[in-house]
């Protein structure tokens, strides 16, 4: 039923990257180009994270709704993304723009690899929601050398209809069990605590 | 098995702002990097997480600037014994599957049969990684091979 993605384990190949990048999920008249369509080894042992059905059953997400409801704890701390950066902007003014609503425990800037700008986006880390919220409220709409930024937490909880768990997510879980194992859920427990 | 076991890299975006990733290497078994992965929360480097709106919107941006969805991979190295390369991405109406093989720098690129396509290939892919890498850096606090 599903189109076959995968491509056969070739004895001789041994390294492989995959990328999926999945953003659109209305069934409208798809336009399919590339070699990946022709593979047709439904046997290839799916030994990485893509699914073999996709594309049916998650609805578009809306670009307006914002993540602070349910923002997600990282190991560390709150991941907060800023994007819309100046190609020219800097480590220090960026630091200098979020220094002012907490102690930055981590900042990637990460650059375009092929012009060696900034590609747009800042991944600031702070130690307390509370801090990362207040980065979020004050800097989102704000400009820098010029460019409009946009905050917003990075990471999100997972949405409530997988909590309940579809037939899909189900079998997503159990084909992740040896995997993952109960460490996944044993710690969903823990962003409450940092307010 | 190739002389290098099996290894693989591979992340995925949803629509729904889900990200999962996995890393794995036959080289786990060296003692020195098995050191740096030892985080308890990230077993075995398969991740699975959960990305907001506004990061999807960037990663669209991402995609839509390097303008990959004009590309073609037919004239692009086919996959060999070094390994392989996927890149699929859904996007409004248009869906691409691209296999190529692996490309070790810019001299594999300039060399091929389209080196303009292949470019914008390489440098997203690299842009992707680079993101990815560091989402679930931070996030995990595992150090991406």
């Amino acid at each position: 039923m599903s189109e076959s993605y995968d491509i056969d384990i070739n004895t001789g190949v041994d390294d492989d990257d995959a990328m999926m990048v999945d953003e659109d999920t209305r069934p409208a008249s798809v336009k399919r180009k590339g070699r990946g369509f022709r593979s047709e080894s439904k046997d290839e042992s799916r030994d990485g994270v893509r699914s073999g059905d996709k594309y049916d059953q998650f609805e578009s997400t809306t670009d307006e709704d914002a993540a602070a409801g349910r923002a997600q704890r990282s190991v560390e701390g709150w991941i907060v993304l800023v994007v819309g950066l100046h190609e020219e902007s800097t480590e220090d003014e960026i630091t200098d723009k979020f220094a002012d609503y907490g102690e930055i425990k981590n900042l990637h800037l990460n650059l375009d690899r092929r012009t060696g700008f900034v590609k747009g986006y800042a991944l600031v880390e702070y130690e307390t929601y509370k801090e990362a919220k207040n980065a979020i409220d004050a800097v989102n709409g704000t400009k820098l050398l010029g460019a409009t930024l946009h905050c917003d937490f990075a990471f999100i909880r997972a949405p409530i209809s997988i909590a309940s768990g579809t037939d899909r997510e189900s079998r997503d879980r159990g084909a992740n069990r040896n995997r993952v194992g109960s460490r996944r859920r044993g710690r969903s427990s823990s962003p409450s605590r940092r307010y | 098995m190739g002389r290098y076991g099996h290894e693989f890299l591979e992340f995925e975006f949803r629509a729904d702002g889900r990200c999962r990733y996995a890393n794995n290497s036959n080289y786990r078994n060296d003692s020195l990097i098995r050191k740096e992965n030892t985080n308890p929360l990230c077993f075995s480097e398969y991740c699975s997480v959960y990305v907001s709106p506004l990061m999807m919107k960037e990663l669209k941006r991402i995609i839509q600037e390097s303008e990959v969805m004009k590309e073609d991979d037919q004239r692009w190295p086919k996959k060999n014994v070094v390994g392989r390369q996927e890149l699929e991405i859904r996007l409004g109406n248009e869906h691409i599957s691209f296999e190529t093989a692996k490309i070790g720098s810019l001299v594999d690129v300039q060399e091929s049969d389209d080196p303009e396509g292949l470019r914008v290939f390489y440098y997203l892919v690299q842009d992707l990684k680079c993101l990815v890498f560091s989402l679930i850096g931070l996030h995990f606090k595992i150090k991406p091979i």
